[in-house]
């Protein structure tokens, strides 16, 4: 099956500054040491077709999706929501095929949890890299989350991290679900 | 009298687009524009002064759809301009990583394109979520094929949706021989599930064209036999993959290409004046909107020996293995035809890929400031970019990307069709019309999310 138990999908586009908030968690986790039915994937824009119409109910249970959520607050904020909570709309597949919604179909059979967060500062249409200090700054509370959400405890915070980091010397990663 | 009719957004696609249509009173497009308003901007300026490792990553993020194709075609464009030859394995690699996109692609597209057509010699119109049959073993066989293509796009190209296992100067890694029997697996399931997919297809398709009146929205609508036919050429690179170099491929020439402005082309102001609400999901624009296409429209008109060109599935067999169906039949059936053939080529790369190969090449160059290009056949189409590096520097980055191609064309070849059709002409070209930013708005009432926020 090409997506396991639990998926983490990171959504946005990086061209357009704290859009590329998911794909940069996702980056982020690519240090993480995650259990064998985890899987994170930098979904970029691709989420609803690539990710939320291939998930096999019968083996996926889980799907955790890291995006931006405008709802007032304090930039670099982070909320959980449900499927309930979206607008109509939202992760609407750009094919838009019917104009159903892919996760309302799924929503029943799969735990869905959208972690968001408060942009600062959204550049669409035009084009921009990189992401704002208080986003930037969100990162490490959202793998917490994550990791609380999927029942991952490894007591981490991202100081910790990065300490483990130094103390084994390598950059390389040991998380990586690709096959290879 | 011709009237102005609007359908907008167009739905079945990828991305915002919509069709403003000058009919007769017989409802007979007389004009057609169908122009993009996703406006996505600067990628030109934001490459320069990158590095040639940057631009392709930032080039796979202009769409969620086409990752694959931009990231291909913008590392050789990098790879043409700084004169880098890659090993072969690389390129195999690569071959097999843009393949088992096209058959996602295809797939998908069976999908979208479905709900238009009837089950064969019956009234009845196809809803692919339907759990009966027949519907229901091609809506599965839909999935698998999804599944297979994705399963190898995902082994060749590191990741599922944004490939980062293309590099400058070939791949980051090989695949372990275990990786390359899986992928061999999948291609030959896939290869038969892609013949039986293909043949319900042609005879899907076939039934509808042959049909002398459909159903749209409750509209009985007599069907032309020309539908969607226009007189604007082709343009293909290469059967299956795609070309860098003009000894190789002399049908892309960069010389050859113009770019008009929309305001040259599309129509001007006008007022809409009819109105249908039956058509499909919510009927078409309230009579009385102003519409101006010259002003909306996105993107540029590239023009190829002076005129819009036709890229896609069809030019690529009309190139290449003598095809010879005109119109939205033709364009339909052409898709199909090339399913099988991919997972033939996709077969035939992974016998020739060697996973003990090397894949990086020995010397990466700087690059001297030349003109590179290089084009991809996309899914949808001849994917070209170009790009200047010097001493490891962006200095000029371009994108031309199938479906803007494909705009003027299809806008031509609206003409003579009735317009509640139009959009199953827009759907032939399988248009990919360019992404956009991704946000979760929630309105201000929404003291119960507050309350979940975490602190």
């Amino acid at each position: 099956m090409l997506y396991p138990e639990i998926v983490i999908a990171g959504c946005g586009n990086p061209l357009f500054a704290d859009d590329g908030f998911g794909p940069a968690v996702i980056e982020e986790m690519q240090n993480l040491s995650l259990p064998d039915n985890v899987m994170i994937v930098d979904a970029g824009l691709g989420g609803p077709h690539f990710i939320f119409t291939l998930l096999d109910p019968e083996v996926t249970r889980k799907l955790i999706i890291v995006d931006l959520a405008d709802f007032g607050a304090e930039p670099g904020t982070i909320t959980k929501l449900h499927v309930e909570d979206l607008p109509p709309g939202a992760y609407r597949d750009a094919h838009s095929w019917d104009l159903a919604e892919p996760l309302q179909r799924i929503k029943d059979q799969i735990e869905v949890t959208i972690i968001g967060c408060q942009p600062a500062k959204v550049t669409f249409p035009e084009f921009e890299l990189g992401i704002s200090e208080e986003v930037q700054n969100a990162i490490p509370k959202t793998i917490r989350v994550i990791l609380e959400t999927i029942g991952v405890d490894y007591g981490t915070t991202r100081q910790y991290l990065q300490e483990e980091e130094r103390q084994r010397g390598t950059a390389e990663s040991c998380g990586s679900t690709e096959i290879r | 009298m011709s009237k102005v009719v609007e359908i907008s957004p167009t739905t079945r696609h990828e991305g915002h687009s919509k069709l403003v249509l000058k009919v007769n009173d017989a409802g007979i497009i007389e004009t057609g524009n169908w122009c993009s308003i996703t406006p996505v901007r600067g990628v030109e300026k934001l490459a320069v002064g990158k590095t040639p490792e940057q631009v392709p990553k930032i080039a796979s993020r202009v769409c969620g759809i086409c990752p694959i194709a931009h990231t291909i075609a913008a590392t050789e464009a990098m790879e043409a301009s700084i004169k880098c030859e890659i090993p072969k394995d690389a390129l195999m690699l690569r071959h097999i990583l843009q393949l088992a996109n096209r058959c996602h692609s295809i797939a998908l597209h069976d999908i979208l394109i479905l709900p238009d057509f009837y089950i064969p010699g019956t009234e009845t119109k196809i809803n692919p979520f339907t759990p009966e049959e027949p519907v229901r073993s091609v809506a599965k066989r839909i999935q698998r094929l999804r599944e297979i293509s994705q399963t190898i796009g995902q082994i060749s190209g590191g990741e599922a949706i944004h490939p980062s296992n293309t590099r400058v100067g070939g791949m980051y890694r090989n695949c372990s021989q275990q990786a390359k029997v899986k992928m061999y697996d999948l291609a030959k399931e896939g290869l038969t599930l892609a013949h039986q997919q293909a043949e319900f297809m042609i005879a899907v398709i076939r039934a509808y064209h042959k049909r002398d009146f459909v159903d749209v929205g409750g509209m009985k609508v007599a069907l032309p036999k020309t539908l969607g036919f226009h007189d604007q050429g082709y343009l293909a690179t290469h059967a299956f993959y795609g070309s860098s170099s003009l000894d190789e491929c002399p049908s892309w020439n960069p010389d050859r290409f113009k770019e008009a402005r929309p305001w040259d082309w599309y129509m001007g102001e006008m007022t809409v004046d009819l109105e249908e609400p039956r058509y499909p999901i919510g009927g078409t624009t309230k009579v009385g909107t102003k519409v101006n296409p010259q002003m909306e429209a996105c993107t540029g008109i590239p023009m190829y020996d002076g005129q819009p060109v036709e890229v896609g599935p069809r030019a690529r067999l009309v190139t290449y293995k003598s095809f010879d169906e005109k119109g939205t039949l033709g364009q339909n059936v052409a898709r199909e035809m090339e399913y099988q053939d991919c997972f033939y080529e996709m077969i035939d790369c992974i016998d020739a890929l060697n996973p003990n190969g090397k894949v990086v090449a020995d010397f990466i160059p700087d690059g001297d400031g030349s003109l590179g290009w290089a084009t991809n056949e996309a899914p949808r189409g001849c994917d070209a970019h170009m790009a200047r590096v010097k001493d490891w520097k962006v200095q000029y980055f371009s994108m031309l990307v199938p479906t803007t191609w494909n705009f003027a064309t299809c806008s031509k070849a609206l003409e003579g069709a009735p317009w509640q059709l139009a959009e199953v002409i827009m759907r032939g070209y399988d248009p990919c019309v360019s992404c956009a930013t991704h946000m979760i708005v929630l309105d201000e009432d929404n003291k119960l999310v507050a309350q979940k926020l975490i602190q």
